[in-house]
């Protein structure tokens, strides 16, 4: 494993009583990139993050974050140091106000921004004389957010941060999130399974099913590389086996072949033709519909 | 910062339980001149068995006002409400996944699990002192009011005792709540293995000597046997032995 990248897993796997959330999940987060964490329901992303945090441990397989082990106590401790961190559920202290959640958080981090408090009590409209549990489901999220976006981390790790929030809110999170990342310097890590705020915030993407990624890069290289094509034939489409890398999914439908391909288009697309197609088409294809492809190829 | 965190989520327990325990020990005092009114009548009491042994001998310490101080708090109300809250203030994990614990929240602080637990069980344990220590001084106190005298001495060595054997049950809540998520099943459980063990101190008399009640009491030293030592270092080493194992638990446990 290499010290070069802010997070890495590899072979990662964690067991629940038998059941496997992780399955061999191996990533790759490279220092400063906003890295979307894809994943239906269940697909073991919350799951990943606990233990990346040392909230559990993995029952096989390695993760590094910062280049320390996240399994070992002494090492986990300055992991967390060093990041931000907002769970799914926004949990904070229910019998605290907003002002003493702040002021209990803020001597754990040493380069706790007093600066960035200030900004974001204002911005986000933060009533800090409430308790927790008297805050809506969005005001509990913004203060959560700000506890993260305060520690002076170097790592920001969000679980499903706008779950829950309406749209409006969830625009507004994502924008002070991007505004954040744009004026400080760190890595974002979050995951989500709105395809839409992955697509809209992300630049490194990972895409998580049943423990495992299906699909791993750049945003823009995925957009670059994944394509559909698509083939019309006089009859029913035959049952090709394409030799080529690449090829993520292939269906059949009546007269139609579809082939969705991660790379290599090129030589995919010269097998293809060899079938003797009546027509051939390649588009482009969204994040949405990558993730739809690759997350439901084992159903 | 954790202190505070302990002292929040544990301070209704406290101050509950230091009302309960200082009225308990004010009614004591207070109801003294009455009870002095009322023992003509106790020989022409006729029963017969544990309950009759137990009126005679409670009678016959209520002769000097430090036996009834000992019978009627130490030896009963104080030890069996320490007891309860000793337990409640065990309960309750910093970590437990119940509504207050938001336990991923602290999970997520530059903070180690061992460290957690520490603080929270050394705040409990400030408390459950200041529990002990507190209604025995307001017994020394209020004395006075009806022309009595109770020594400090006696109220402190009796705190010690309170505190001391006090501190199994409160390890055994901790330790449960490491098991279970909740505050009431750890609470509820410690209460049991409490009565459980009065129970068997009662009906088996020869377990009675070893009974932690008896080291609670302070029995040996009211008696004029001095402290227990031994009895409470046992209860002592109980304790951290508990506490041990609720820190080997929440090490090894997934969130």
């Amino acid at each position: 494993m290499s010290d070069r990248f802010v997070i890495e897993t590899a072979d990662l796997r964690k067991n629940y009583d038998g059941v496997e959330a992780v399955r061999g999940l191996s990533l790759q987060v490279s220092g400063g990139s906003i890295y979307g964490f894809l994943g239906r329901n269940g697909a073991g992303k919350t799951t990943t993050i606990k233990v990346l945090l040392g909230m559990a441990r993995p029952t096989s397989g390695h993760a590094r974050v910062f280049g320390l082990p996240a399994d070992a106590e002494d090492a986990s401790v300055e992991i967390r140091g060093r990041t931000g961190f907002v769970s799914e559920e926004k949990e904070l202290y229910d019998y605290m106000t907003g002002e003493e959640m702040i002021r209990f958080t803020a001597p754990f981090f040493p380069r706790w921004r007093g600066d960035l408090e200030q900004r974001y009590v204002h911005t986000f409209e933060l009533p800090l004389d409430r308790k927790v549990k008297a805050l809506s489901r969005g005001m509990r999220t913004k203060l959560a957010l700000l506890l993260a976006l305060c520690r002076g981390a170097e790592l920001l790790i969000l679980d499903e941060p706008t779950s829950g929030l309406d749209p409006a809110m969830t625009e507004e999170v994502l924008q002070a999130l991007v505004s954040h990342v744009a004026s400080e310097e760190m890595t974002v890590f979050f995951s989500s399974h709105q395809i839409a705020e992955v697509d809209q915030i992300a630049d490194h993407v990972a895409i998580i099913d049943r423990g495992r990624a299906v699909v791993t890069g750049a945003l823009d290289d995925l957009r670059e590389n994944f394509r559909r094509i698509q083939l019309v034939f006089d009859g029913d489409a035959p049952e090709p086996a394409f030799r080529a890398p690449g090829v993520v999914r292939v269906r059949r439908k009546g007269r139609v072949l579809t082939v969705l391909s991660s790379a290599g288009a090129e030589r995919i697309l010269d097998e293809a033709r060899a079938l003797n197609p009546v027509s051939v088409d390649v588009v482009p294809v969204t994040l949405k519909e990558i993730f739809l492809e690759t997350v439901t190829a084992e159903d | 910062m954790l202190w505070y965190k302990s002292w929040l989520e544990t301070r209704w327990q406290f101050l509950i339980g230091l009302v309960v325990l200082m009225l308990s020990a004010a009614g004591t005092v207070i109801a003294y001149p009455k009870v002095m009114k009322l023992m003509p009548m106790v020989p022409t009491i006729d029963v017969s068995g544990e309950l009759g042994r137990r009126i005679r001998e409670a009678a016959e310490l209520a002769r000097s006002y430090r036996g009834y101080v000992w019978s009627q708090s130490f030896g009963q109300n104080l030890t069996q409400m320490a007891t309860l809250f000793a337990a409640l203030l065990g309960s309750g994990s910093p970590l437990s996944q119940g509504s207050r614990g938001a336990a991923l929240f602290t999970l997520s602080l530059p903070v180690s699990r061992n460290r957690l637990l520490t603080v929270r069980a050394a705040a409990s344990l400030t408390e459950l002192l200041a529990l002990a220590v507190a209604p025995s001084l307001l017994l020394t106190l209020l004395s006075p009011a009806i022309g009595q005298s109770y020594s400090i001495k006696d109220a402190l060595a009796h705190s010690v005792c309170l505190f001391m054997a006090g501190t199994v049950f409160f390890s055994l809540a901790f330790l449960l709540s490491t098991v279970f998520s909740d505050v009431w099943r750890p609470w509820l459980l410690a209460c049991a293995v409490a009565v459980v063990l009065a129970l068997c101190a009662l009906v088996i008399p020869e377990l009675s000597r070893y009974s932690i009640f008896r080291v609670m009491s302070g029995e040996d030293y009211f008696r004029g046997r001095g402290l227990p030592w031994l009895e409470l270092l046992a209860s002592a080493a109980v304790s951290v032995a508990m506490l041990y194992v609720a820190a080997k638990n929440v090490a090894r446990q997934d969130f």
